[in-house]
């Protein structure tokens, strides 16, 4: 295998479904340890794009690379080294927040010291501590959230895919959610892909991003470089300013 | 992959074994309701009959005379029924003077009884039942009246062949042929009337199919349920991206739910038959109590593994139907809408061969009723009682043929992007429809 200085690779990707095209010829990159943002409205695509690269679903034209492996035809390999957070995903409602991050962490290692090591770094990256004793039907949605984007790091993956990380929680949780995510990619060796419609939330957080509307890329690039280029004080107006000259 | 099948069966038996509503409802709610009911129907039973036999009924004696007087004295005699005289004119009158007792019959003896009965003409007797509620016991009133005169009348009748004829047994004058009602029970007669055969017969042709039918029904909806909340809170589309195989997935969540439904199973067993037991512990059955064993009506240890065959395959394909029609929908309310239609080819067999043998309908019902795999399920357990090991396996043979056929296209479904895409409810069917259109 030909190693790439590139986290993810999309070639001119197409995503059908039925008479629907969710995803028109997008092309980018992702460097190796980047935060790379794909913005845009409801129902651009960013969602499609994100279960191509997690291997959920399959292309209907075009390549897709996580660390050189194809998402199609390696598969597995792919799903060794990535962890998706779907937007608004719940937990198992039944289990106690520890009884779901080490059902999730059996899935990595045989090895039960391996599995606790895991569980520990969840509980330390979530702060729920003494609460991943209690059923997850008791945690309030900030709680499932951070349990889930701790599941997403315990297991150090290379590539993590968010999707809308704080899609439906308060300031104040979301403002936790997006430190945890920095914190974490500071301490490790972690590329992170997140969609959002949040344009304040990708400035604070992303390196690079790719602004997205009706399946295809508009413009991409650094947050302030883009917003230089276009004159703006803010992402969410390169995007007005992206979707006037796209017209 | 066995690691984390393992892990996978074990998250989805703690998920389901702790919703108190799968807890409650499916393993523990038969094992406290049915003998409850079946308790509550004994006792109701007993305060029947002790009612019955406790009962005041009024007399209209219009006759007056020594036979009147015998029947009066026979009731008294022979019964805990209070007997109170009335004296009235009429029926009218003698429902006013009764509107406060608890008088729940008149007997109403009219003139002449005496005289024709000695004459040995026709003698007539009225009972009005006195009808104050809705219950078994109103309906039963005049049972126990006419019960008693029935005797009286055999007395007569006795009474009245003896002196015809003297020097014959009257029981034989009476009953000049003798019937012997035998069976023969998988080609060997036996000295057991058909009738006493009513109550395994009832048991293993009502309660069997019953027991099956909602054993399915309910392990179907928690297997959907299963699926559907999987895909409702995403945690589908989060297992999809973690390194285990899809067919794991699947698996992991067939036993799951199978070995609930087979928890579920034995709940129902324990608990209907305890039912069964105590509403027809009490019904006479012909001759005397017969247990299944001494007519040769239980199955033997090839018929018992048999049996658990049937029950697993059967299970097995149910619920790999349910989780298949689960995987397109996107909540808990589509999938158990949609379930509503794998219920009737269920339902639908269960309930005829409640009443029936499959070879006495109708040649086209038969064909259809033959196709619906669930139909075998209940023929099988019911050959396997008489021991057609033969039937028993080529209904085994048909039911894993469409199991086989529902776990690869479930397995199908699995491997493909539908089952995070597709989006079927109801309303989406209508809709279609009406594009159609």
């Amino acid at each position: 295998m030909l190693h790439s200085n590139y986290a993810i690779e999309v070639n001119d990707l197409v995503k059908d479904f039925g008479q629907i095209r969710a995803v028109n010829h997008l092309t980018f990159k992702v460097k190796d340890r980047e935060i790379f943002g794909l913005i845009g409205p409801n129902g651009a695509g960013k969602t499609t794009s994100l279960r191509i690269v997690s291997t959920l679903i399959n292309p209907t034209f075009g390549s897709v690379k996580v660390f050189s492996y194809d998402v199609v035809e390696d598969a597995s390999q792919v799903r060794r080294i990535i962890s998706y957070l779907p937007e608004e995903a719940g937990a198992y409602r039944n289990l106690s927040g520890r009884e779901y991050l080490t059902f999730m962490a059996k899935f990595y290692t045989d090895s039960r010291k391996e599995t606790n090591t895991m569980v520990n770094t969840a509980s330390e990256i979530s702060g729920l501590k003494d609460r991943l004793k209690d059923r997850v039907k008791t945690y309030s949605k900030g709680m499932v959230r951070r349990l889930l984007l701790a599941r997403a790091l315990m297991t150090k993956p290379k590539l993590t895919i968010l999707d809308e990380p704080t899609s439906g929680l308060d300031v104040v949780h979301a403002h936790a959610i997006r430190r945890l995510i920095l914190e974490y990619v500071d301490k490790g060796e972690v590329t992170v892909l997140l969609s959002s419609h949040n344009m304040l939330e990708v400035e604070f957080l992303c390196d690079r991003v790719a602004i997205i509307d009706q399946g295809s890329i508009l413009v991409e690039g650094i947050p302030s470089e883009l917003k230089d280029h276009f004159e703006v004080s803010n992402l969410e107006e390169v995007f007005m300013e992206a979707v006037k000259n796209a017209k | 992959m066995l690691s984390s099948l393992l892990n996978l069966v074990v998250k989805e038996l703690r998920e389901l074994l702790r919703d108190p509503k799968i807890l409650i409802g499916v393993v523990v709610m038969p094992l406290i309701l049915f003998p409850l009911l079946g308790s509550g129907m004994r006792v109701s039973q007993e305060s029947v009959r002790e009612s019955l036999q406790t009962a005041s009924i009024g007399l209209l004696d219009y006759d007056s005379k020594n036979e009147s007087h015998r029947l009066r004295t026979f009731i008294t005699e022979n019964s805990n029924i209070t007997v109170v005289e009335i004296k009235a004119e009429n029926i009218d009158e003698a429902l006013n003077t009764i509107e406060d007792t608890n008088i729940s019959s008149i007997l109403v003896i009219p003139k002449g009884f005496s005289d024709n009965l000695t004459s040995g003409k026709n003698s007539e007797l009225y009972t009005y039942s006195i009808i104050k509620g809705i219950s078994l016991v109103e309906t039963q009133k005049s049972g126990v009246v006419d019960y008693i005169i029935n005797v009286f009348e055999y007395q007569a009748i006795i009474q009245s062949i003896q002196s015809a004829y003297p020097n014959r047994d009257p029981k034989e004058v009476l009953n000049p042929i003798k019937v012997s009602q035998l069976s023969v029970i998988k080609g060997v007669p036996l000295n057991v009337s058909p009738e006493s055969l009513i109550g395994p017969i009832i048991s293993q042709s009502t309660m069997l199919p019953l027991v099956i039918m909602m054993m399915l029904i309910f392990s179907m909806q928690i297997a959907a349920t299963s699926m559907a909340i999987e895909k409702e809170e995403k945690t589908l589309e989060t297992l999809f991206s973690l390194p285990v195989k899809r067919l794991s997935i699947l698996a992991g969540k067939l036993i799951g739910s199978i070995t609930v439904a087979i928890a579920s199973a034995v709940s129902y067993t324990i608990g209907f038959g305890y039912y069964m037991s105590s509403v027809f512990a009490d019904m006479p059955l012909g001759d005397l109590p017969l247990d299944l064993q001494s007519i040769g009506l239980t199955p033997s240890l090839l018929g018992y593994v048999l049996l658990l065959i049937v029950i697993f395959v059967t299970i097995v394909s149910a619920l790999a139907l349910a989780i298949s029609l689960a995987v397109f929908t996107d909540s808990v309310r589509s999938s158990q809408s949609l379930l509503g239609f794998l219920m009737i080819p269920i339902i639908i067999p269960s309930i005829i061969l409640m009443f029936a043998d499959i070879d006495i309908l109708p040649m086209i019902l038969q064909v259809l009723m033959y196709l619906i795999p669930y139909t075998h399920t209940i023929l099988a357990i019911k050959e396997v009682f008489m021991g057609n090991c033969l039937i028993v396996i080529r209904s085994i043979a048909y039911i894993a043929v469409f199991t086989a056929f529902i776990l690869y296209v479930a397995a199908r479904i699995f491997s493909t992007e539908r089952v995070l895409t597709a989006r079927m409810s109801l309303e989406s069917l209508r809709l279609r429809r009406k594009k159609i259109k």
